[in-house]
């Protein structure tokens, strides 16, 4: 078994914007900053801190987000959208491939259960991976501010770019 | 300048809805985010309205008058000058309310300076036409 978190690699979440004045809004990278991982070659699991996120950068916008935003964004997913609910992923089947895992499972978000799945690329202990969230099917109203005139797209991805450390005895 | 027409609908008399638009401590707040700070006279308010964005927001201060009433069109221009607390930015606006029936039209016509309106006249059009639509909803159950 393999294990891993912040110290190995980086798991990103990515969102996207629509709405009438969507221009105005950016697309933000965000990191999670406390997550652990445990991958086998027939399980993988996952947990998140929803409080963890921190906005890496936004592309797009009238002007470039300050550190001001982005520390209010932060706060803003943890009052209003995530509110420090415990995020888990747990694989209900495995497939290894050439190059890598096919991972099916359920993604808990908000105390919702619901079916993810997704491709890990393993390349000389190099790991990627990305997969979609649609908020709604985890019945998350995607964000919206100024009277519903701009929103976070409801997809938004998760990437994992990790290098693989260290194996446990048991492993 | 933006200029917005609307319609809204109440189901309900034409004075009730005069006495509702005409009463400043009921209108104002259905304009989300906005409250009355102090009334200062029958026909004046200090007002404020804190548009959020997250957890960033502004915060518009000033004055909300009925500058002009024909109590027989059941016509009234609501005056609004205000000033963003945090900058350097006004809103002003003059709403026209025009009475019928059940409902009534608004006639709005906004200038906004700063911040806000560094953001393009398009968009700035596009959200006031939404907060007004909004306005209009809670407008509908006053």
């Amino acid at each position: 078994m393999v294990e891993l978190g912040p110290e190995d690699g980086r798991l990103t979440v990515h969102t996207g914007r629509s709405g009438a004045i969507a221009k105005v809004g950016h697309d933000l990278e965000l990191v999670v900053t406390r997550w652990h991982a445990t991958l086998d070659d027939d399980a993988v699991e996952l947990t998140a801190d929803a409080r963890s996120l921190r906005v890496h950068s936004g592309k797009g916008g009238i002007s470039p987000l300050g550190d001001e935003e982005k520390a209010a964004i932060a706060q803003t997913i943890d009052d209003e959208v995530l509110k420090g609910t415990p995020i888990t992923f747990r694989s209900s089947r495995v497939t290894a491939r050439a190059g890598g895992l096919d991972v099916e499972g359920e993604l808990e978000l908000l105390g919702v259960r619901g079916p993810l799945s997704f491709a890990l690329e393993l390349d000389d202990g190099h790991l990627t991976g990305r997969a979609t969230v649609k908020q709604s099917d985890w019945r998350i109203k995607p964000y919206t501010a100024l009277f519903g005139t701009l929103k976070v797209a409801d997809n938004v991805d998760v990437a994992i770019d990790a290098t693989l450390p260290r194996s446990t005895p048991d492993g | 300048m933006v200029e917005l027409d609307h319609a809204f609908s109440t189901g309900k008399p034409t004075d009730y809805n005069w006495d509702a638009i005409l009463d400043l401590e009921r209108v104002i707040p259905c304009v989300e985010g906005g409250k009355v700070i102090e009334r200062t006279s029958p026909e004046q308010a200090k007002a404020e309205i804190k548009v959020k964005m997250g957890a960033m927001s502004m915060t518009f201060k000033g004055t909300v008058e009925v500058a002009e009433r024909d109590d027989d069109a059941h016509r009234a221009l609501l005056r609004i000058k205000s000033r963003d607390s945090g900058g350097q930015g006004y809103a002003n606006a003059d709403v026209e309310f025009t009475l019928n029936d059940g409902g009534g039209t608004i006639h709005t016509a906004a200038q906004i300076s700063g911040k806000a309106a560094s953001m393009g006249e398009g968009v700035v059009t596009t959200v006031l036409d939404a907060l007004i639509k909004d306005f209009t909803e809670k407008l509908a159950a006053i």
